[in-house]
C-alpha cells in the first residue's frame, strides 16, 4: 500500500516517521488526560484571583476533553498496532539476543494495557457526556483516572523501549 | 407574536437524550464490564479470533503455531478482535432485549475489571519476569 514512498525514503525512515506520529499523538493523548484526571481528581471549586499554574492546569471543563480523548486513544492505538507488526521482527528479535528481557516484558504488558484501555472508552464516553448525571460522578472519576494512569504506563514505558532500540 | 426558536435547540435536545437513553448506557456499560473478562479468557486460554504472521503477512482463522522458517506469530490483534466483537455482540443484545440492564449493574466493575486483569495479565508474562 505504501511501497511506493520507498522510492524516495528508506524503510528505516518510513516506520521513524510513523514512530513519530505515534508518540505525537500519544503526547496529545496523555496532556489532554491529565488535564481531566486533574480537573476531576481536584477540581477548582472557586474562582481565585490570582490563579496559578497548578489552579489553572486543573481547572479545564473536562466533559470538553471526552471525545477528543477517545479519538485521539483510538488514533494512537490504531498507529501503534500498525508499528506492533514492524515491531515484532525489526525490534523484539534483536532485544531478545541481547537479554532485554524485562523491557520486552513491559512492553508487551504496555499493549495489554493499550486494550484494556480501549475497552473502557465507550462507558468513559457515556459518563463524560451524561456529566450532569450525578450517579456516574464515581465512576467516571474512577474510569477517568485509570485512564490517565495507564496512559502514562504507556508511553513511559514507550519511551524507554525506544531508547533501548528504536527504528533509526 | 411570533416565536423565534433557535434551530439547533431540537438537535441538541434530540442528541442530549439520545446520549441519556438506557439502552445506549446499557450497551456501554455492559460493552466496558465484559471486555476485560473476555480479553483475559482470549489471552489465557489460546482464543484469538486470528493469527497474524507478520514475517509472511498470512493471517490464519483462530490460533495457529508459528511455522518453521516464517518468523514469529502473533496473537495480540486476535485477542482484541475476539474481546471487540464478543463484547460488542454482548452489549447489543443486553441493550436490546434489557435495556433498563445497566442503571442495575455496580458501576465500579468498569474500573476494577480491567484493574485486576493486569496482575493477571503480567503473571502470563513470567518467562519475560524470570529469564
Amino acid at each position: 500500500m505504501v511501497s511506493f514512498l520507498f522510492d524516495y525514503i528508506s524503510v528505516n525512515t518510513f516506520w521513524t516517521i510513523v514512530l513519530v506520529v505515534h508518540a505525537l499523538l500519544a503526547v496529545a493523548t496523555l496532556g489532554a488526560l491529565t488535564h481531566q484526571a486533574m480537573s476531576v481528581a481536584l477540581p477548582v471549586r472557586q474562582a481565585t484571583d490570582p490563579a496559578g499554574f497548578v489552579t489553572r492546569f486543573r481547572a479545564v471543563y473536562g466533559a470538553g476533553y471526552a471525545t477528543a480523548i477517545c479519538v485521539l486513544w483510538v488514533a494512537t492505538f490504531v498507529v501503534g498496532a500498525w508499528i506492533y507488526t514492524k515491531y515484532r521482527i525489526a525490534i523484539r528479535i534483536p532485544l531478545e539476543r541481547t537479554g532485554y528481557w524485562k523491557t520486552l516484558g513491559f512492553f508487551e504488558l504496555k499493549e495489554h494495557v493499550a486494550a484494556l484501555g480501549l475497552a473502557m472508552l465507550p462507558a468513559y464516553w457515556y459518563f463524560w457526556k451524561n456529566s450532569k448525571n450525578p450517579i456516574y460522578d464515581s465512576a467516571r472519576k474512577a474510569v477517568t483516572l485509570l485512564l490517565a494512569a495507564m496512559c502514562w504506563f504507556a508511553f513511559l514505558v514507550g519511551h524507554v523501549l525506544n531508547n533501548a532500540r528504536g527504528f533509526g | 407574536m411570533t416565536a423565534v426558536v433557535d434551530p439547533g435547540t431540537a438537535t441538541r435536545e434530540k442528541r442530549t437524550s439520545s446520549l441519556a437513553s438506557p439502552s445506549l448506557g446499557t450497551f456501554t456499560i455492559v460493552f466496558a464490564i465484559a471486555a476485560p473478562v473476555i480479553y483475559v479468557v482470549s489471552e489465557l486460554a489460546n482464543l484469538p479470533l486470528f493469527t497474524y504472521h507478520p514475517g509472511t503477512g498470512r493471517i490464519d482463522f483462530g490460533w495457529a503455531a508459528a511455522r518453521a522458517n516464517e518468523g514469529p506469530a502473533m496473537y495480540w490483534y486476535g485477542w482484541i478482535a475476539t474481546m471487540l466483537i464478543s463484547s460488542a455482540l454482548l452489549g447489543a443484545l443486553t441493550s436490546r432485549f434489557l435495556p433498563g440492564l445497566g442503571e442495575r449493574l455496580p458501576l465500579f466493575l468498569i474500573w476494577l475489571l480491567p484493574l485486576l486483569a493486569l496482575p493477571i495479565l503480567a503473571y502470563a508474562l513470567m518467562p519475560f519476569w524470570t529469564r
